[in-house]
């Protein structure tokens, strides 16, 4: 591990150790990888801030960086970085407008940009942004005949800085020796989704502390390989991209385009890799497009494995059993017909630490990965703050974001809002010192918690539950708050449920939760023990479906708090139906409308009847409309049962 | 620019299929670096030029000249080593190779060395494949068709293809582009891209574009000179404002007025 207290510093005591021998970079460029080494990547980190130093750069200020996940870009970071300044990534499909907010609030004095659509939008906005002196692209193509002297070509900028340094060959050592930990190294602005965007200001200290908590418990090995594809200008890449790799020695490869990250990752096979939850379940979804288009031969294979390896995953990770002889030699096999050359071809057969972030990742997706090898754990964190918890080892709960990342503190503030405190917690917002006022919280002992504005439960065990943003919590009428989303995401864990309403609040002091089963899967549980049924209005309102469902529901109230949890539920006689406009074409719930079309069932619950007549209206694919009658019970949960 | 000597000169083509007279004693210039478009209703004669330009078609009457050299009586290889290439309106590639194979079989008509040394792939065969290679790259990134570098060209969509034409076009180092209408059937966003090619390779390159197209707006944009062709005769040509006005385009495209 490195030991200095700037990311330039880093640098250049990485750059002593591995020197001239060791790859610290790869970027695939016609169709090859080409290798940087760590003398090299240094030189050009020198080159850059010297050239910044001789064109009028001085210390505490700051630049801009718009461009794709490229060695240069980390370059530019450093090089300003090295030059006492604060970097500023904007992201790449930013507008003008959003760029010019950034520039002018940022007081940006030189601005990098990657490419010609960069630089075109930099020529639009130049009139309005007097400040920046100096626009510096890194990829000329089309840029050959623009003549604005504001425009200045990297290679140019070094070429002055070479000179420079052969003029005062000790300024670059000076200048990164006066850098200080606690000097601001990047600001990140997070898309406020109401009013202006918010700077926050992150130190070096703040990055290097991120990094080696995350190293204690999710190490890195020397020559681990990382590809960086996450936008540079999110605190993520910053964090376990360039720092980790300045401090750990950790290899990083930048993709050859946008377009070209699966086919790199498979040329690559990373140690390590963050992918957000949306980007893992789209993996998974394409294995299966995938197997249907396949071989009939690995057809076969797939679907006479996966279920070995679903199975094996359960008692290894689930219910932390023994696994049977006969269950690892079906495994075994699997692996070398299945589950290894799928790990191949999504570039996984190397993958020591997987961690899936932004949003709560479905057990489906984990069981999956499991299945053939990866096991994904979650992560979960702010821009402000860094990594707030995450899972560690094999101890992955579903339900869970994990426990808090050692070093760091985590706890929920009486209205339900988790806080976090620890080194790797931001300085403040830029220019905004209402909201850094508001960002923190100052307890009794004068440490400083950072309101993270997500609502959550600690349990016993240090693992935290993440309901939703504080905001979308609702009240009851009781005073207590609950987050229908989480309810509803919890039960949508259940392979027997396929969409659940939980209604509660304003009027109605309790919980309850409308249900729709899964027909396809409560079908086949149903013929495996032998119950007859015929529709899906019959199966729904079978008592032993009631059961079934009503331990799911039992699972997911043991983790919420006594007056969030569900009272009351319902198994619907029928499924929500986008053609009925009760859902939306990508199946999220018109609340309104199911409020409307299920008025009498919410009514029952709410006035303690336990059966209701309903009647509602069917359209038919073919448009025709009919109407079924039917009754529908409802079926209590703890007290209410007995009383039921 | 020199506008003394022309870099293509059409004089005077004619060509008949049967009864049906495709060109009539059509003439055109086109300077050195000059982007020109072909523009005309259906069946106007477009491609029928196109394919008399680089030997397809065998005009019965008149000739065309490019840097100094008679095409006319020349085979369509021929053509193609004097630095004349084109694309297709229905696309014309290797469907079974990949983007690479097709745009690495252009490079044939630049490749030196022979049968037996390329059977070697050893010393200077090898050199010159590395060298071939590197150019299509160039073109690769060109383009932005990283992505698709090892795809099978079958399997790409529409407008990719056109765009996978079109390297294979340039990996044969033209000084005359021949484009048949490159951008239909694409998107105002593929339209865009493929107009932003044409303009750079123009630009980087230096040579001369002959751009057949329909979509007036981008013709207008990205032609210096515009000709107009209506059952096989020129009814005009000019630069964009020009045509835009000239009562006998607007009748062969809006039909008699009264």
């Amino acid at each position: 591990m490195i030991d200095a207290d700037t990311l330039p510093k880093s640098l250049r005591a990485a750059c002593r150790i591995y020197g001239e021998d060791r790859t610290a970079m790869r970027q695939k460029d016609m169709g090859v990888w080409r290798s940087f080494t760590w003398k090299e990547s240094h030189e050009q980190v020198r080159t850059l801030c010297l050239g910044l130093l001789g064109s009028g750069f001085k210390r505490g200020e700051t630049s801009c960086i718009i461009g794709d996940n490229d060695p240069q870009y980390f370059w530019a970071q450093l090089g300003i970085q090295a030059a006492g300044g604060a970097a500023v990534g904007i992201f790449t499909d930013s507008t003008p407008p959003e760029i010019e907010f950034v520039v002018q609030h940022a007081d940006a004095r030189i601005v990098f940009a990657k490419d010609q659509e960069q630089v075109d939008k930099l020529l639009e906005l130049k009139p309005r942004i007097p400040a920046v002196r100096r626009v510096v692209y890194w990829d000329g193509k089309g840029l050959w005949n623009y003549d604005d002297p504001w425009l200045a070509a990297y290679d140019d900028v070094q070429a002055q800085g070479r000179q420079l340094g052969e003029q005062q060959p000790d300024l670059y050592d000076r200048t990164v020796d006066a850098g200080k930990g606690d000097d601001l190294a990047i600001f990140c602005y997070t898309s406020g989704t109401t009013g202006e965007p918010k700077g926050a200001m992150i130190t070096h200290a703040n990055l290097i502390a991120g990094c080696e908590l995350t190293t204690k418990v999710d190490p890195r090995m020397e020559g681990d390989e990382y590809l960086s594809f996450l936008p540079p200008a999110w605190i993520t890449e910053n964090v376990l991209g360039l720092t980790m790799h300045l401090r750990t020695g950790m290899l990083v490869n930048f993709p050859e385009a946008p377009e070209t990250v699966q086919e790199n990752l498979r040329e690559i096979t990373p140690h390590a890799q963050l992918f957000s939850a949306r980007l893992w379940e789209s993996l998974v979804s394409l294995v299966q497009v995938k197997m249907t288009e396949t071989t009939f031969l690995n057809r076969q294979l797939y679907r006479l494995f996966m279920p070995v390896g679903y199975r094996v995953a359960g008692l290894r990770y689930e219910e932390h059993k023994p696994i049977g002889l006969a269950w690892r030699i079906l495994n075994a096999l699997g692996e070398l017909a299945v589950f290894r050359p799928l790990r191949d071809k999504l570039g996984m057969t190397r993958i020591r630490s997987a961690y899936s972030s932004g949003a709560a990742q479905s057990p489906e997706v984990i069981r999956f990965f499991r299945a053939i090898g990866v096991n994904i754990k979650q992560l979960y964190g702010s821009t402000e703050a860094q990594t707030h918890t995450l899972h560690i080892g094999t101890d992955v709960r579903f339900e869970t974001v994990g426990v808090p990342l050692p070093g760091m503190n985590v706890r929920i503030a009486e209205d339900g809002e988790i806080l976090v405190s620890g080194p790797s917690v931001f300085k403040g917002y830029h220019k905004n010192p209402g909201a850094t006022q508001s960002a923190f919280y100052v307890d009794g002992q004068g440490e400083r918690w950072f309101r993270t504005g997500d609502a959550g439960l600690l349990e016993k065990d240090g693992h935290l539950i993440y309901l939703d943003r504080l905001k979308e919590m609702i009240t009851l009428s009781g005073g207590e708050s609950y987050s229908p989303q989480f309810i509803e995401g919890q039960l949508k864990f259940s392979p027997y449920i396929r969409d659940v309403m939980s209604v509660g609040g304003e009027d109605r002091p309790f919980v309850s939760a409308l249900i729709n089963i899964d027909f396809e899967n409560v079908g086949r549980w149903a013929e495996r023990r032998g119950l007859a049924y015929t529709t899906f209005v019959d199966l729904s309102q079978k008592p032993e479906v009631y059961e079934l469902i009503r331990q799911d529901v039992e699972r997911v109230n043991r983790n919420l708090p006594e007056k969030a949890r569900v009272r009351y539920f319902v198994l619907l006689h029928k499924e929500f139906d986008p053609d009925e406009a009760e859902l939306t074409r990508t199946r999220k719930l018109r609340r309104r409308t199911l409020e409307d079309h299920y008025r009498e069932i919410l009514e029952a619950l709410y006035t303690g009847r336990r059966e209701v007549r309903v009647s509602a209206t069917v359209r038919y694919r073919d448009g025709r409309e009919g109407q079924i009658t039917t009754t529908v019970r409802v079926e209590g949960l703890g007290a209410e049962r007995l009383s039921a | 620019m020199d506008t003394d000597t022309p870099n293509l000169s059409v004089q005077g083509i004619s060509l008949s299929f049967g009864g049906t007279q495709a060109l009539l004693d059509v003439s055109l210039d086109a300077q050195q670096r000059e982007i020109l478009a072909i523009i005309g209703p259906n069946g106007a004669g477009k491609t029928s030029l196109l394919n008399c330009l680089n030997g397809f078609y065998r005009p019965s009457t008149g000739r065309s000249i490019f840097e100094g050299v008679d095409l006319t009586a020349l085979p369509p290889y021929r053509i193609a080593q004097l630095g004349i290439a084109r694309t297709f309106q229905n696309i014309a590639l290797y469907t079974g190779l990949s983007t690479l194979d097709n745009l690495m079989a252009a490079r044939n008509i630049h490749m030196r060395a022979g049968f037996l040394k390329c059977l070697l792939y050893w010393g200077a065969a090898h050199r010159e494949d590395i060298a071939h290679r590197a150019r299509v790259e160039e073109i690769i990134d060109f383009l932005e068709i990283q992505h698709i570098r090892k795809a099978i060209v079958g399997s790409l969509p529409y407008g990719l293809r056109k765009r996978v034409e079109l390297g294979r076009a340039l990996a044969l180092e033209p000084r005359l582009l021949l484009l048949d209408e490159p951008m239909t059937g694409m998107n105002q966003e593929e339209k865009a891209d493929m107009a932003r090619f044409i303009l750079d390779i123009h630009e980087l390159q230096g040579c001369t574009v002959l751009l057949i197209e329909h979509d007036m707006g981008l013709v207008m944009d990205i032609a210096d000179k515009i000709v107009v062709l209506d059952f096989g005769v020129k009814i005009a040509e000019g630069p964009p404002e020009e045509i835009r006005r000239d009562p006998a385009v607007i009748k062969a495209y809006l039909g008699q007025t009264a």
